[in-house]
């Protein structure tokens, strides 16, 4: 044991010394850090305020496309004093939750409560945006922000709401403002007049000339009379095509219109259609696997199933940075011919055992700072909001799912080590061991393709067929736990694989007995067959 | 004296080749014992066996009093032939890794390692990598990586090769050293100059076959007595004095030069004095003294030859 040990002991050491260990313990969180960051900074950054030239052959379908534009400009401006108003209140929240006890599981029935009250189809609200839950601005209907009055009055009230001493709420910048056709234009003048003279600020090739200063033209909006027959189209000049904003906002309010007028001379009251349109066919999902009482299948249900991928990636990562590992190790061993000292001090199992255990816990220790710098970076940026994502989550993946997990990830990360250290032992060089990890990284695709549409049937045929192949079980057990499937499942594919795990390492500890004193060419698989038979060799 | 390692009767056969033959030696224990051969005899393949890397095919080999060599690994030091390290790793830090590796507290694993590296001249090197040293201070932080959990056995697979003259004296005195502190040593060679300096006993094996076992001493004597003479019409008093086997002119190019194969009782200042007796002016009168690399050759030089050309 002790031999197992120091030899698993050094592995761990001469790894943890490498730069790749800590290039990619460091790499990590630095990602992740620049996901977070990077949204954020283009959004602060952002779109710079688009300008805009309208011209209206139609005065209601100008005005409500003008509308639609104070709509959205005043709802930027809205967002953004509520983000301000988050980040200005985030400690005394934070305090707030600090001193609320409160219980996961409760939190999470009133979520779904409030989450099919607020929304007809709860599925497109994902619980776990503390943003969309803090938008409570979304919920602000359409008119008491186009009266400028009561624009006025909310938006005091918000900013009343700041704590002392809080920095002051700078407006941000328009997201689309209109300037006015320059002087020798009037809307008089033909569309093609226009899009003549306009062509050159359109194209970017001169800086208009707006009242205050030369400014980017960034559309030309011609609405030709009669637009809400459908006769004429919209004539939309732009050089960005990306950018579709500010098109779609003035067809869909210009299309509500036109269906509103449709309404009135068909002598249907609009009131009546919208609550028509609001009717929904409601739906329970019933698990009979459940006791009774409790069938009803919820958002809990719903995380419980989709958890596992989570579970699924992080071994099949750990898989793959640990086979590198341990071809590089066994393979310098090999070709250094140090295998033979080493041989004379341990037994090739040891050796083994030892060299396992070492990479498997520069493994473990490498995922454990991934995930440590994860939730401290989540912390850092996304405040309190996220700890309760974590306490949701400890709620909803009992003892006995996380059991289940760490049994597959055990067994499935030995089986895929030993079967890389057996690789190394019969390979002088990284190329020859290369053509043997082709075959067996097309075997570890498979699980990373499947891992999404299991939770959708997890107990189908596919699925059940699949658990029985040992390289694939692991992953597709852990993606099948939560959906409770067989018992006969759990334990048959537990014993098959704690039979499977002995079974390769018994077969590469034989291959790796042999191997490792081998010189030259690696062996045909008929020679590898040879080796497994004889004993002594 | 009890016995370090016998081997009895050992074959070892990979596929149809017998790389090791019905090999039977033993070494005692305290002595150093060369174990020389041409290459490809089945040096390394019978160390590996003795050392339980290998199982034999047929035959048994006990170690240190025990039938395997995994139940006394402890008490044994291994220098493999083809010599490798921890290209990342500090000497001294491979020196401690190897001797905690055999059981020792890894405290005084590390200061056993500096010790050593002092003691044998690479007390500045200590916290190099590896992969800065030069291949012979390579070598010999390995060597010392096998003696510093302080062995009672130490096997040792082509100390020599590739050191310069100067490293291999102090591969000598290392081996010595372990003789004086009471181990055991065996030592695998081609070179016989080594084997005649330090060794006590030899096994000699060629084509996987034992060719000679026993003391240096015994060696010599495997080889015949000869005399080199040299002098005016010497050829014709030679068929008249006794005790003469054979007479053949010398091989080394000195013309008039003749090798006499001497009886073992004859004296060879009996001999000088019949020359004189029979009125001969003689040149040159040497009693050659045989060395290990004759005897060498003489044992294997046709196995040794033949293995060359296969």
């Amino acid at each position: 044991m002790i031999r197992i040990y120091r030899v698993a002991l050094r592995e761990y050491m001469e790894n943890a010394k490498t730069k790749g260990f800590w290039i990619g313990i460091l790499l990590f969180p630095l990602m992740i850090w620049l996901m977070l960051e990077v949204p954020r900074f283009l959004e602060e950054k952002g779109i710079p305020t688009r300008h805009v030239i309208i011209v209206a052959n139609d005065d209601v379908a100008g005005d409500i496309s003008r509308q639609r534009l104070t709509l959205l400009n005043r709802q930027k401006s809205l967002s953004s004093l509520q983000q301000h108003l988050a980040k200005e209140t985030a400690d005394q929240r934070a305090e707030m939750l600090e001193n609320t006890e409160f219980d996961a599981a409760e939190l999470l029935e009133k979520l779904e409560e409030g989450l099919s009250q607020i929304s007809p189809d709860a599925g497109a609200i994902n619980p776990f945006n503390p943003e969309q839950l803090v938008e409570i601005g979304d919920l602000v209907p359409d008119e008491m922000l186009l009266n400028d009055f009561r624009w006025k009055a909310l938006k005091n009230l918000l900013i009343s709401q700041l704590p002392e001493g809080s920095a002051a709420f700078v407006e941000p910048e328009l997201r689309f403002k209109e300037v006015s056709l320059p002087s020798d234009l009037t809307s008089e003048s033909t569309n093609e007049e226009i899009e003549n003279a306009l062509r050159p600020y359109l194209r970017g090739e001169k800086l208009f000339p707006s009242t205050d200063e030369n400014v980017d033209l960034f559309a030309l909006v011609i609405i030709p009379e009669n637009v809400f027959d459908g006769e004429n189209q919209i004539r939309f000049w732009s050089t960005n095509l990306a950018d579709t904003d500010l098109l779609d906002a003035i067809t869909s309010s210009l299309s509500e219109h036109a269906r509103n007028l449709e309404y009135e001379k068909r002598e249907i009251s609009t009131s009546d259609v919208t609550e028509i349109a609001a009717l929904r066919i409601r739906s329970n999902n019933f698990n009979p696997n459940k006791e009774a009482g409790e069938e009803k299948v919820g958002i809990r249900d719903k995380i419980r199933q989709y958890a596992p991928i989570g579970f699924v990636y992080l071994l099949w990562i750990a898989i793959f940075s640990v086979a590198q590992m341990l071809l590089n190790n066994t393979i310098e061993e090999k070709s250094n011919r140090i295998i033979e000292v080493l041989l004379s001090s341990v037994t090739t199992n040891e050796l083994l055992l030892g060299k396992v255990f070492g990479v498997a816990a520069v493994g473990v220790t490498m995922q454990l700072a991934w995930i440590g710098s994860m939730i401290t970076i989540l912390r850092l940026k996304a405040g309190p909001g996220a700890e309760w994502v974590v306490d949701l989550m400890a709620a909803v993946i009992s003892p006995e799912l996380l059991i289940g997990f760490i049994f597959y990830f055990v067994t499935g990360y030995l089986f895929y080590a030993f079967l890389f250290a057996g690789i190394g032992s019969v390979c002088n060089t990284i190329k020859d061991a290369q053509n043997f990890m082709g075959p067996i990284m097309l075997i570890l695709m498979v699980p990373l393709g499947t891992m999404m549409f299991i939770p959708n049937d997890p107990n189908g045929t596919i699925a059940t067929a699949m658990s029985w192949i040992p390289p694939w079980s692991p992953f597709i057990m852990m993606n099948r736990m939560a959906a409770n499937p067989p018992m006969s499942d759990i334990v048959g594919t537990g014993v098959m694989m704690i039979v499977s795990v002995i079974m390769v390492f018994w077969i590469s500890s034989r291959v790796f007995r042999v191997g490792v004193l081998r010189t030259g060419q690696p062996p045909k698989i008929l020679e590898l067959l040879g080796w497994l038979r004889s004993s002594n060799s | 004296m009890a016995t370090a390692i016998e081997l009895k009767n050992v074959v070892k056969r990979f596929g149809e080749f017998n790389a090791v033959d019905d090999v039977s030696f033993s070494v005692e224990e305290g002595t150093i014992c060369g174990f020389l051969g041409p290459n490809g005899a089945g040096k390394t393949t019978s160390i590996r066996m003795i050392l339980d890397i290998l199982r034999p095919t047929s035959g048994s080999i006990s170690i240190l009093g025990e039938k395997n060599a995994s139940l006394v690994r402890d008490r044994i030091g291994y220098l493999p032939e083809e010599k490798g390290l921890y290209k990342k790793m500090t000497a001294a830090g491979i020196i401690a890794y190897f001797a905690t590796l055999k059981g020792m507290p890894k405290k005084e694993a590390r200061s056993i390692a500096r010790e050593l590296l002092q003691k044998y001249g690479l007390g500045s090197f200590m916290d190099h990598k590896c992969e800065a040293l030069s291949k012979g201070m390579g070598q010999k932080v390995q060597v010392l990586a096998s003696i510093a959990h302080s062995p009672d056995l130490v096997i040792l697979d082509e100390p020599f090769s590739g050191l310069d003259p100067v490293n291999q004296e102090v591969m000598e005195e290392v081996i010595r050293d372990l003789k004086s502190q009471g181990k055991t040593v065996l030592f695998s060679t081609h070179v016989m100059s080594h084997a005649e300096r330090i060794c006590e006993d030899i096994v000699v094996i060629a084509a996987g076959k034992l060719a000679f076992n026993g003391t240096v001493q015994q060696a010599k004597a495997i080889l015949p007595r000869r005399v080199r003479v040299g002098g005016e019409s010497i050829e014709k008093v030679i068929p008249s004095l006794d005790g003469i086997v054979s007479c053949t002119p010398v091989q080394d190019g000195r013309e008039g030069v003749l090798e006499l194969i001497v009886e073992e009782t004859t004296d060879s200042r009996n001999l000088l004095k019949s020359f004189f007796d029979a009125g001969v002016a003689l040149d040159i009168f040497e009693v050659v003294k045989p060395d290990l690399h004759e005897i060498f050759v003489h044992l294997v030089g046709e196995d040794a030859r033949e293995a060359a050309h296969r």
